[in-house]
Parts: C-alpha cells; structure tokens; sequence
C-alpha cells in the first residue's frame, strides 16, 4: 500500500463512513477497511493518516483505534495451523517502520489519540519488549529526561504512562529466567530515572505548595507521581530489586508523606480531590504489596504506615466519595493483620474501634448506595449478589474483619455478635427512621459467613441461622406491602437466597407465596432478588442428590407464579430482566406443564422473542428465552405431542424473521430450535420446513463458523426425519458439496465428518454411491495436504461407520476404486496407529467392532500376504478395548473453541435444551469385547493353528496376555 | 529462551494445567534482580582499607582512619593523583621510590573513608597512571599499591569499575606463579570487584585468561590468599551463563582443592569456598554431576551440623540444596533412604528450620521441598521425621516467602511421582493426615495471596483436596476454610493459567447444575 494522497482521501472517507449512524455506509467502510488491512503497510499508512495534521480529528481518532484493532490481530497472529487463522501478518520491515514512529508520534499527539497509541506501543511491547525492541527503553528513558528538563508533565506523563503499560506483565505472569531477564533490563534502565523524576516531582510539588500554586499546575504533577508509583508495583511485584532495596528511604518518605499531608488548593474540589486519593491509593498498593511480600525490610516502616492509613481511614469513611481510597487503605490493613505482625491488632480495645470506626462506617448504607438501587439495579445485583463487590468498601471492610479473625477469631465473633445484636436493638427502637442498621446487621451476617458451593450459599457461626431467619428475616418476607423498604426486602431474599439449604423444607415452603407475591414489587431489585430466590431454591438437593422442591411442590402456584414473572418484565427497565428469565426457564424444567398453562407460555415467550429480534442487547437474558422456549417445545410436546402444532404455528414465525431478517446473534439458536421442532415433527413434513432446507444449502449460511455446529445439527435433523425428500431434486450433491467445504479446513473438519456420518448413517447405499468417489477424494487430499491427529481419528471413526453400514467389502471396493490398493496403505498407515486413541463411548465400540469385523471378515486382510497387518491391527483393537482411556491417550492440545475464532461477534452456544442424544449405531451389539473374542473364535474354527501362531508373532506380550484373559473370560478359544 | 510468547494465548486443557503439582525439582532461578543475601563480609565489591599482607607500614594508617569530610578527600585525591602522574613522568634519579610514595600516598587516600574519593580520581586521570604502574618489571611494592588504588576504585560504582578495563589484562598477568603472593592476592580482589560488577564484565575477564590463575591460586591449603581468590572466584563464575562455572570445575586439582578445604579450613575460608560450590552446582549440570560424586555431600553436611556462623551456613545449606535440586537420579543415588547421609541431612535441615534466621529457614524448606519432590520413600522420610511438625507449624506462622517454600514441601509430601505430564496420583495417606493437622487454611492463604506461583501451589493443593480426600469430603472441606471465595478472586486474573485452573476447579467441584431435569426423564 503507497502512501499518497489517493490513499489518504479513500482512507479518510471511510474512516468516516465508520462512525456514521446509518448501517449501509458503516458497513460498506468497514469492509473495504477489512480488505484494505490484507495489504502490506496497512499498519504503516494508517498511522501516518493518525499524524496528519491536517485531518479532522474525529477521523484521525477513528483511525487511531483501527490501527490499535489492526496491531492486536496482526502483529504477532497465531501461527497454530490447527486454528485456521487466515490473517495476514505484519511483515518485518513494516514492523520496524512502524517501531519508529510510534513513540514520537505518540508523544505529539492529542490526549484522546495517545490513549489509542500508547495501546497500541502496548500490544507491540507484549510481543516485541524488550527483546526484540531494544531502542524503546533508551528512546524513552532519554525522551523522560528531555521532558523533565523542561517540566513537560504532559510528555513526561505520556512517557511514565507507556512505561507502565509495558511493565504490567510483571505484575501477573510466573517467574521464570526469561522473565527475570526482562525485568533486570528493565531494572537497569529505568530505575534511576524512575527515581530521578519521582523525586524532582516531589520537590516541584513541595514547592508548587509552598508558594499556593493552584490546582491546574498541581494536578499533572500528581498524576506523574501516581503513574511512578504503578510502576514501583509493577518493578517491585516479582521480588524486591536491589536498588528499590537500596532506596527504601527515598521512596518512602514521599509515600509517608502523600499519606499524611492534605492538598488544599487540590482537594477543595471533588475532582482535585480525586487526583489525590488515587495517589494516596496507589502508594497503598505499594505499601501492601511490600506488606505482604518483603515485610522483613519494610518492617522499620510499619508503624507509621499503619499508623498513617488508620488516621487517614478514620477520615475517609465519612466520605462517600473517596471509594478506591477507602479499599486500598481497607487492604493495606488487612495485609497486616493475616501477617506475622498481626499483634499490631492485639492491643486492648483495637479490634472493638476497628470495628467501631472503620467497619461499621463502611458497611452501612450511603446514599449512592441507595441511588444505585434505584437507578442501576443490574449493577447494584452485580455486586451486592455476584461476587463482583471485591472491590467494594462494604465488602472489603468484612474481608478487614476477617483477615483480623485468622488469628483473633473469637474475639471477632464476640465484638460483630454484639454489634449485630445492638443494631437490630436501635432498628427495634425505631424501624422507620433506624432501617439501616437492620440492613447493616443483615449484611454483616451474610458478608461474614463462609462461601458454599456454587458461590451462593453460606454458613455461619456468628448468629443462630435458623432463630435469626425467623426473627429477623420471616417478618420482612410476610409484610404485606411489597413496596415498603425496598431495601430492607432484598437484603432478606438475599438471606433466604444465601441460606437456602440451611432453612428447612416446611418453613421455606410456607414462604413461596410470599416469593410469589414479592415478583410483584415495584422495584427491580426486589423482584429480581424473588425470582432469584425461586429460582435456587429449585436447585436445593438434599443428601444423595434428590432435589428438595419437586413439580409436586410448585404445581399449585404455577398460574400464579408464571403470570406475575411475566408482568414484572412489564416493569420498566425488566423488560429484559435475566433473573425473571432463568427463573422462567428453571420453572418450565421442572414442573409438570399442563396444556393450561403451556399455551400463555409460549405465546408470552414469542412475544418477548419478536420484540428482543428488533434489537438483541441482552445476550444472556436472550439465552435464558431461547433455553426456555427449547425446554418448553420439548417437555410439553413430549407429555402433549397434539401441542406441536400449535406450537409451530407460534415459533416459526419467529424464526423465520430471524432467519429473513439475519438476525445474526440468534442465527444459532434459530437452527438448533428449527432442528429440535424438525425432529419432533412426523413425515411428510410440512412445506415451510423444506423452504428452510433450502438456506442450509447456501454455503453462505455455513460462512459464518459460529452457525456451524448449529447448521449441522438442523441438516441431521433433515436427514434422519426426511432422508428421501433429502436425495431428491440433487439436494443430496448439495449437501456433499458442503460436507466438502467444511473437511477442507481443520477448524471445520469436524462438522464435515458430522455431516458426511449422517449421510452414511441415514441413507441407502444406492443413494449414496454415485458420490463415494468423490467423498473418499475429498477425504484423502487433506490426509495428504494437511493431517491433523483429529481429522485422523474422524477418518478412522468415519471408514467405521461406513463398514458398519454397509459392509467392508462395499468399503475396500469402494475406496481401491478410487486408488488402487489404497485401502491397504491405509489400514496400515492410519487405521491402525491411530485406532488406539478413539475416545468417547460410541466411537469406541463403533472402531472396536467395525475393525474386528475388517479382520474377520475382509478377504483384503485374511490374505496371505496380508497376515502382518492382520496381527498388527490385532493388537491394536486389543491395546483399544484392554486398556483404560487415559493409558492409551496422550493428552493432545485440543483445538480452541469455534467460538474463539476472530472476526465474528456471534458465537455459538449450545441450547442445552434443545441438545440431542447420541444414537448408538451399533445397539444390537453390547459388548465389543466380548464381540472381538466370538469373531476371533469363529474364524480360527475354520483354519484351525493359523491365527495363534500370527498372534503370537504380532502382538506385544501385555497385548497376548490381555487376549488370552478376555477369551477365558468369554469362555472362547482361539485355536 | 526461544520466545514463545504466543503460547500465552493458547488455553491448554485445564485438566493437565491442575495437574503437576509441585512435584518437580526447582532450582532456583539463575537470574537475580533481588540484593544478594550475602552479608557485608561476602558482598560482592569490597573496599581494601588495611592491607593484605599486614606489613607494618599499615597499622600506622589505622590510627588516621576517620571518616574525612568528602571533600577535602576530594582535593586531596586531584592532587594526589596529579602527584602520581609527574612521578610516572618523571625519569631521574629516585624515581622508582618517587613513584612508590606517590602511589602509596594516593592509595591512603582511597582507604581512608568508606566513601574513598574515586570519581575525583578518575577525573584527575588516575586509570592509565595506575596501568602504567602496573608494567612488566616493576617492583613489587609499586605494583601492590597500584592494584590496591585499583581495587578501590573498583569498588565503586558501575561506571567506576568499568574504568578499570583497561588496567585487567595487566592484573591478570600478575596473578601468575611468577608474582608475589601480596602482588597476587591484592590484583585478584581487584579482579573479584570487577567481576562482581555484572556479566559483561565477567565475560570480558574470562576471555582475557582470569579464570585458570585464579583457580590455581585457591589449590593451596591456607592463607588470606586462598581466600581472596576463591571470593574473586566466585564473582566471576556467577553466570547467568554457565560456560565459567563448567570452565573451572575442569580445571585440575579444583575439585580437590574444594574438598579439603570445606574439610580442614576454618569458617572464614570455608565461607568462600563454599559460595564457590552454590554458583558451580547452580548453574553448571557438569560441575553438579562431578560434585555429587564426590565426598562434598558429607563434608557440607558435616559443616551445618557443625558450624553456627550464618555466613558459613548460609552458602553450605544453599550448595546442598543445588546439588539435591539438580540432577535428581545422582542425588537420588546418594540419598537414600535408610543410609546414614540420608538421615544426616534431613537431621541438619532440621537444625536449620528451627533457626532463628530467616534466610536458613527458608533454604532449609526449599532443600526439603527438592528431597520431598523424590520418590516415595523419600516422602515418607521427610513425612515420618521431625520435620513435618515444625513444617505445619511454620505453614501457618512464618513469613509469606517461607510459607511459600514450605508449602512446596508439603505439597510434594501428598503425590506421587509420576511420568510425563500425567495427573499426579495421590498419596492418600499423607494427605489425610496433613489435612487432619489443619494444613488446608495454610494453602488457601497462598491461593489469596498476590504471588502468582504462590496462588497456582495453592490451587494444585486444593485440587488434590477437593479429588483426593476420601468420601468426597474434599469439597466440603475446602468450602469450610473459605476456600471458594479464595477461588472466586480469579474468575477475571490477568494470568491465564490461573484463572483457567481456579475457574474449572469452582465449576468441576462446585458448579451449578445446569441441567437439572436430565434425571427425572
């Protein structure tokens, strides 16, 4: 690609076209831009479009973006051939071009488009720093002094910022050699200069604050001096380096002294505030990080530090704002109190003022609390429920408390016991004006107590679970107006949710109707916490894995219970609620589905899918729909095979909206619901199906990886239903012609071979056989052009079930046609040293048998000339059935989920409901062991001493011992 | 190091990444970024402020050591050296002993303080006077006290001990038989401080011959010359590369030389030696392969039973650690279980926990770990000795890089060896009863911790919990100790293998039944 004006105009007006609001242009501009990147010097041109000065800046942005896209797919793409990946790599020369321009051009450049380029320095850096970049650090280091020479913070902060994105892998990855070496380069560049700058901020700031410099000069600085401190982490994570040894003192006197000095020009407004806190919090990352790790040198400073972080805590928990802060200070803490100078917290009365000062605080309900339950409950759910609090001061200041009860944990149950105890005594005084303190004891009880499987359900000691439920939570549950106290209400489903398995079968079930009744709550929180409750209160197994709520149990509140899970996504902002909608989808798994009841339930279901079809946002709420629409289609037409009908005439509208409409999110569960309905449907099948057919045979549908397994699996459910309408009209060379495309590639290989096995299992030999030749051609290219121990392994499976089916002379002939003597070459070089790792329980019998058969049976293998092979094969069907799976199979790295592959948003997720069953092919055969030494048996009766001698010639001792073992056991003779 | 940054991106089936638990040997990493943990007499650069050979001259100057003002050390070195540089000039008559004064004057200067003036010096010039000094045929009191000023200056800073690249050819041509032996002694300390600088340097002085004449110099029986070379030794041949350490265990009569001294020497000199030994069995699979064969084993055994000097103990426990860390079917060989040694050593390394120092503690686990990585006799030797109390014990009390090593001990304690990349099989016995004395919360600490080996031990431990403990009592006991909530963290780490690893063992163990209906139909 030349750079020239051409070139900047087309690529200007389609980075243009990216960000227009209408989908043609967009999508026109994305393509050609997509195109265009298979050029070499993509990457190149479009970085220099990011420097031309005289380009709209909203097109420089786009293309900065691009180029950071372009970088991450194509600097260093997989070069596994397992994973198809068809990207054209960066080459070598542009690599080097673009290595050194970035950096420059990175620091001249605007705010917004040196985010996108130091992410893009970033991608290049995690492949190419420093090793294959060595002038970046000294470019950088010799940029920093420039920049601090001349007090140019905006550089200087560009420079430390870049510099914190390439050492970050220090903070993650294992410590090896390599990785040592890295970071000892990085150690021996950048250090000094780190320090350097650190310590001529922190006198700029000293300064700037002596002579009441404002805001505006005080903030880069602050910023530079947190960006230092993220790379102290990043530099100091793997282990302590000698010269940060060497500087303890420097560094932590300006830590000490970020923690205790206060700001005023800056933290007078909540944003200059802000800048602060985030150094504050990030010198408490450090000095954590040197808690937990070097406390032995950190030790001298301990004290202070902890002295600072408390006095600063007791200042901070009064304010709602200073979140992060109040998290990091929170850790710092509990870093010392898991830590061998745990004694810090032994002292008379400190764990009752921790608890009093900085717990409590932190654990009750502020103010934005409150907010986010009422205007993001999804958030607020997220956190409150799901774990994703970790980072939360409510949450932190409970893991405080326990962190300090690894070694006083008696002290810790007394002190919360008391606690407990005193805030639901204030609650008692006054439930209206003092609700929070109820909420704060709940939360406590429930934030305290141990995690249980599934992450949602606990236990305790500091508070008799079953008294508290019923004298605490019960009257919550049973008060009569849903709406009252919102909060209050989700924290006492939150207990019943976490608790589930501790409250006792009579006592729950006497409070589902008041679940019911709570779906009915205006809030969402509210009702999303009822559903969610329903919902895992279904799951509850006792001992022995017997679920403890049955259809029984919810039959007669299924009306009730389904009508108002269906109005309260009439609520607003639940219209696409996904706790209503697993609950929904639980519900119809479980209970008995009356044809009452059915009928609104589908109709409800298509409803909401032909509204989400105009704009699916959800996609996990949109999973939960289509689940339910597979459990509901399966479990009543299954009781009420006369629903299929009505059903249909529900569904496929719907579906075939999607289809018209390529609705591409839900192209795949559109055709595993189409699959399910085709195989409940009785032949003849109706004429809208076939017209569906018809799109399974364009090999557009089949483009797109993430509809592949779901087009497999619809095309199955075609040839077992209808194969005779399938062999009709040259739809049959159709579907071979995809079998074709998909074989061709070892990331589709996979569905080719489930196509290719349905065809041979559903089809008459006379159907097929104009096309043999053509599939065994097909096949023995890519054994020949790109062989895979999985596309082996399939190949093997597949000869099989051809034998199987249709005989192994049929099989030999049909293959020697194609290539004389083929079939020999094969057995030896494929069918034999493979046949050993065939896993899973269908495939292993069908190879057991199919090769037992072959050696039983084909005059190919019984020759004369052949009697190597045939032992040779002999011991390999024994090494197969004798031995267990995990002797005889290496653990191969399997290839990545279709889903991984880029360039597609839509991904394919399995319809657990809609999923089918394997079919044995071989069900009159129950045992191929046993199968194997019967075979054997009848064949050596009619040459009597020919087969032990070969046995004994081809057959590894283990191998002769373990054929011996089965035919004694079988009570057969090899003679 | 082929760079194979791209496999960070594959995910590897989850099953075998749980799977081999500490059950390997580790040695340790060859590269350091961390303070050498040698105290101040063995750190690598070290000033020379009394002479060497302990003439008499010398104790004279011990009265005028006070720590000067910087600065008047300054000028007095400039002038010192420009002094040096009219002596060197000057040819007439007296000259020879002109030179010596001007030296010797230069060299108090640099010996005076603990911060000698030699960026002063070096700027005044001093280097090519010093090397100038150095020349064939000069006497032997100017050539000590140029290689003393050089070894000063050598203990400098990074760039100050580059300087001396110039002046090494020289001062390895005197270490030779045919020098004196303070001659000798005084350029090998200042070819240990260059090499103690870094690998560049190193590489440089092993090409330029320093390594054979240093060698040499150390075969004698005793003497500060002995152990002078063995220091400087031990400077150069500490790697990242290899080459040296396997270049000196060749030369002959070294591994001779070695021996008796760590039989006969006193502490000081043992010390030096035996940080010889920790870099050949650290970095050389030759040097460890002819070291295990030899009696070192027992005599560095004999000196931690023996000794109480942490100096010494610290490189003797760190040496018997390479060895056992590195060639497992030699050690293996030797240490058998039911000989003598065997029990000998598991006795030291007992000695060795219980010590108040961190830094023995710490080796001592770690050289556990690596006899704990064996076969299963060994296991059961570490499992049925003294050890294992103070292990548990130090498990859930010591500081986080002790609970470290010695959670690798444990860990190997419970599995079995096993071939190849194979799921470990377990040691049910071991396990059982480790749980049973409450090792678990120690383990599902490491798994909170920030430390991404610590948090994979953690992890592999909990996995063999949660598959291992008879009755499937695995999950509940790792749900008592928290041990979810500890897994939970990972669900979004930035490090793959452990997010893998965490996340499957929360869905295997303690997933959700999503299919609930299957078994009513």
């Amino acid at each position: 690609m030349e750079w020239n004006s051409e070139t900047l105009q087309n690529l200007s007006q389609c980075f243009f076209h990216t960000l227009s609001p209408a989908p043609e242009p967009r999508r026109a501009a994305e393509k050609s831009l997509a195109e265009a990147a298979d050029n070499p010097n993509y990457g190149l041109v479009v970085l220099r479009l990011v420097a031309e000065q005289t380009v709209d800046d909203q097109i420089r942005h786009a293309a900065a973006v691009n180029f950071k896209n372009h970088l991450r797919y194509r600097w260093a793409p997989s070069s596994d051939s397992n994973s198809g990946s068809t990207l054209v790599p960066i080459l070598d020369p542009e690599k080097e071009q673009i290595k050194a321009l970035i950096v420059t051009l990175m620091l001249s450049s605007t705010p917004r488009i040196q985010s996108q380029l130091s992410e893009a320095l970033a991608v290049i850096g995690k492949h190419d720093f420093p090793k294959s970049w060595p002038t970046l650090l000294p470019e950088l280091v010799a940029n920093l002094r420039a920049a601090s020479q001349s007090n140019d913070y905006v550089s200087i902060n560009g420079i430390l910022g870049t510099a914190n994105s390439i050492f970050k892998k220090f903070r993650y990855q294992y410590k090896t050699n390599d990785l040592l070496l890295d970071l000892k380069y990085c150690l021996d560049n950048f250090c000094v200069p780190l320090l350097e700058i650190f310590l001529q901020t922190a006198a700029l700031i000293d300064y700037t604050v002596s002579i009441g410099g404002s805001a505006a000069t005080l903030k880069p600085l602050f910023e530079s001096q947190r960006l230092c401190c993220r790379i102290f982490y990043s530099l100091n994570f793997q282990e302590l380096p000698e010269f940060f040894e060497d500087h303890m003192k420097e560094w932590m006197g300006e830590f000490k002294k970020y923690l205790t000095t206060s700001y005023p020009a800056l933290e007078s407004s909540s944003d200059g505030l802000g800048v602060v806190d985030e150094l504050k919090a990030a010198v408490c990352e450090n000095i954590s990080l040197y808690m937990e790790k070097n406390e032995e040198e950190f030790q001298g400073y301990l004290n202070d530090f902890a002295f600072a972080v408390w006095t600063l805590l007791g200042n901070v928990s009064q304010f709602s704002s200073r979140d992060r802060l109040a998290v990091t200070a929170i850790k710092f803490l509990t870093t010392v109190s898991t830590s061998v100078h745990h004694t810090l917290f032994s002292g008379e009365g400190v764990i009752p003022q921790i608890c009093q000062s900085i717990v409590i605080p932190n654990v009750r309900l502020r103010d934005e609390d409150e907010e986010l339950f009422e205007m993001n409950f999804v958030e607020f759910i997220r956190r409150d429920m799901e774990g994703s609090d970790i980072d939360t001061r409510r949450r932190i200041a409970c893991e405080l408390l326990k962190g300090i009860a690894t070694n006083y944990k008696q002290k810790v149950t007394e002190i919360v016991s008391v606690q407990i105890q005193n805030l639901l005594r204030s609650f008692a005084a006054n439930p209206v004006g003092n609700w929070k303190d109820k909420d704060c004891a709940i939360y406590l009880v429930v934030s305290l107590a141990t995690k249980k499987a599934g992450g949602t359900s606990v236990s305790t000691d500091l508070v008799d679970v079953q008294s508290f439920f019923t004298s605490v939570i019960v009257p919550e549950l049973q008060s009569q107006d849903v709406n009252a106290f919102p909060m209050l209400k989700a924290g006492a489903l939150k207990f019943f949710t976490m608790f589930r398995t501790q409250i006792p079968k009579p006592l729950a079930f006497q409070l589902f109707p008041d679940l019911v009744r709570f779906l009915g709550a205006e809030s969402n929180v509210v009702h999303s916490y009822a559903a969610s409750c329903i919902e895992k209160l279904l799951l509850v197994k006792d001992e022995g894995g017997r679920a403890r709520y049955e259809s029984a149990d919810i039959t007669p509140y299924l009306p009730v219970l389904m009508t108002n899970l269906f109005n309260a996504m009439k609520f607003p902002e639940s219209e696409e609620n996904q706790y209503l909608m697993k609950c929904i989808m639980r519900i119809l798994g479980v209970a008995e589905i009356s044809t009452e009841v059915a009928g609104p339930c589908i109709s409800g279901l298509t409803t909401i899918l032909n509204e989400v079809c105009k704009n699916p946002k959800n996609p996990i709420f949109n999973h939960y729909l289509f689940e339910s629409v597979a459990v509901l289609v399966r479990r009543a037409c299954q009781r009420d095979p006369s629903l299929i009908s009505p059903f249909e005439t529900s569904i496929l509208p719907s579906l075939q909206m999607i289809l018209q409409n390529d609705v591409t999110e839900f192209l795949p569960y559109a055709f595993q619901l189409l699959a399910q309905l085709v195989e409940l449907n009785r032949p003849p099948i109706a004429p809208n199906y076939m017209e569906i057919f018809k799109i399974l045979l364009i090999p557009e549908s089949w483009k797109r990886s993430s509809n592949v397994p779901a087009l497999v699996r619809l095309l199955q459910a075609f040839l077992q239903k209808v194969p005779h309408e399938i062999s009709q009209e040259g739809r049959l060379a159709q579907v071979l012609g995809i079998f074709n495309m998909l074989v061709a590639s070892p990331t589709s290989d996979d569905q080719g071979f489930y196509v290719l096995n349905t065809v041979i299992d559903n089809l008459e030999y006379g159907v097929i056989a104009p096309y043999v030749a053509h599939i065994w051609n097909a096949l023995f290219v890519r054994l020949q052009n790109n062989r895979t121990v999985k596309f082996v392994k399939n190949f093997v499976i597949f000869m099989s079930l051809f034998l199987v089916k249709h005989n192994s002379t049929t099989l030999v002939d049909s293959m020697n046609a194609v290539q004389p003597a083929i079939f020999r070459t094969i057995v030896e070089q494929f069918w034999i040293p493979n046949l050993k790792l065939i896993t899973g329980a269908i495939e292993f019998k069908l190879t057991a048998v199919a090769s037992t058969r072959l050696i039983c049976e084909s005059p190919v293998l019984l020759d004369a000339s052949a009697v190597e092979v045939w032992g040779k094969m002999l011991d390999s069907i024994v090494t197969l059935i004798s031995r267990p799976e995990e002797d005889r199979v290496d653990e191969e790295p399997e290839m990545p989920d279709i889903a991984e592959n880029v360039g597609y948003t839509a991904t394919f997720i399995n319809l657990y409901n809609a999923g089918k069953k394997e079919e044995d092919p071989l069900k009159d055969i129950k045992d191929p062991k046993e199968f194997l030494v019967a075979s054997l048996a009848r064949i050596s009766a009619t040459s009597p001493g020919r087969f032990p001698q070969i046995i004994n010639e081809n057959l590894e001792s283990a191998n002769r011992e373990a054929l011996l073992k089965l035919c004694s056991s079988y009570n057969c003779a090899i003679i | 190091m082929a760079d194979d940054g791209l496999a960070h991106h594959r995910r590897d089936p989850i099953k075998s990444s749980v799977g081999n638990v500490a059950a390997q040997r580790r040695r340790q990493n060859a590269v350091t970024v961390g303070k050498e943990r040698r105290e101040s007499l063995v750190r690598a650069k070290r000033l020379c402020r009394v002479g060497t050979s302990g003439d008499s001259e010398v104790s004279i100057d011990n009265d005028m050591m006070i720590d000067e003002e910087q600065s008047i050390l300054e000028t007095q070195a400039s002038s010192a050296v420009e002094e040096l540089k009219s002596a060197v000039v000057y040819q007439g008559k007296g000259a020879m002993q002109k030179r010596v004064s001007a030296l010797r004057e230069l060299r108090r200067i640099l010996s005076r303080s603990e911060f000698p003036p030699i960026e002063a010096s070096l700027k005044a010039g001093a280097i090519s006077f010093l090397v100038q000094c150095l020349s064939f045929g000069s006497p032997d009191e100017q050539l000590l006290e140029a290689a003393w000023c050089l070894t000063n200056i050598a203990a400098g800073k990074q760039e100050e001990t580059k300087a001396l690249l110039p002046a090494l050819p020289l001062l390895i041509a005197h270490l030779g038989e045919k020098s004196s032996l303070p001659v000798a002694e005084q350029c090998a300390w200042a070819l240990g401080n260059v090499a103690g600088e870094g690998d560049e340097l190193r590489n440089i002085m092993l090409s330029q011959g320093a390594l054979p004449p240093l060698a040499r110099m150390m075969m004698p029986n005793k003497g500060s010359t002995v152990r002078t070379a063995a220091w400087a030794l031990s400077n150069l041949i500490k790697g990242p590369d290899p080459k040296a350490a396997t270049e000196l265990i060749r030369v002959d009569g070294v591994v001779e030389a070695i021996l008796r001294h760590l039989k006969k020497a006193d502490e000081e000199l043992a010390t030096e030696v035996a940080w010889v030994v920790v870099y050949l069995s650290a970095l050389s699979n030759i040097a460890t392969s002819i070291l295990v064969k030899s009696d070192v084993l027992q005599l560095l055994v004999e000196r931690l039973a023996t000794s109480n000097s942490l100096q010494l103990l610290i490189p003797v426990l760190r040496s018997l650690g390479n060895l056992v860390a590195g060639d497992s079917n030699t050690s293996c060989a030797i240490l058998v279980p039911g000989h003598e040694i065997t029990d000998r050593v598991i006795e030291v390394l007992v000695k060795c926990l219980k010590s108040e120092h961190r830094v023995l503690k710490k080796e001592a686990a770690w050289v556990l770990s690596n006899i704990a990585a064996g076969s299963v006799e060994h296991k059961q030797l570490i499992y049925s000795s003294k050890a294992l109390a103070l292990l548990l014990r130090l498990l859930s009390t010591a500081p986080f890089d002790i609970r470290k090593e010695v959670a690798y001990v444990l860990g190997n304690l419970c599995v079995a060896p096993t071939q190849g990349d194979a799921k470990p099989n377990l040691i049910q016995e071991h396990l059982v009863s480790l749980i049973g004395r409450g090792c678990l919360p120690g383990f599902i600490d490491l798994v909170r911790s920030a430390d991404p080996e610590a948090a994979r031990l953690g992890l592999q431990f909990m996995e063999l919990v949660l598959r291992g403990m008879p009755n499937g009592e695995g999950p509940k006991l790792v749900e008592l100790e928290d041990g979810i909530d500890a897994m939970e963290r990972f669900q979004f780490h930035e490090n793959e293998d452990l997010r893998n690893m965490a996340n499957g063992l929360v869905d295997k163990y303690f997933g959700e039944d999503y299919g609930l209906d299957v078994s009513t139909e």
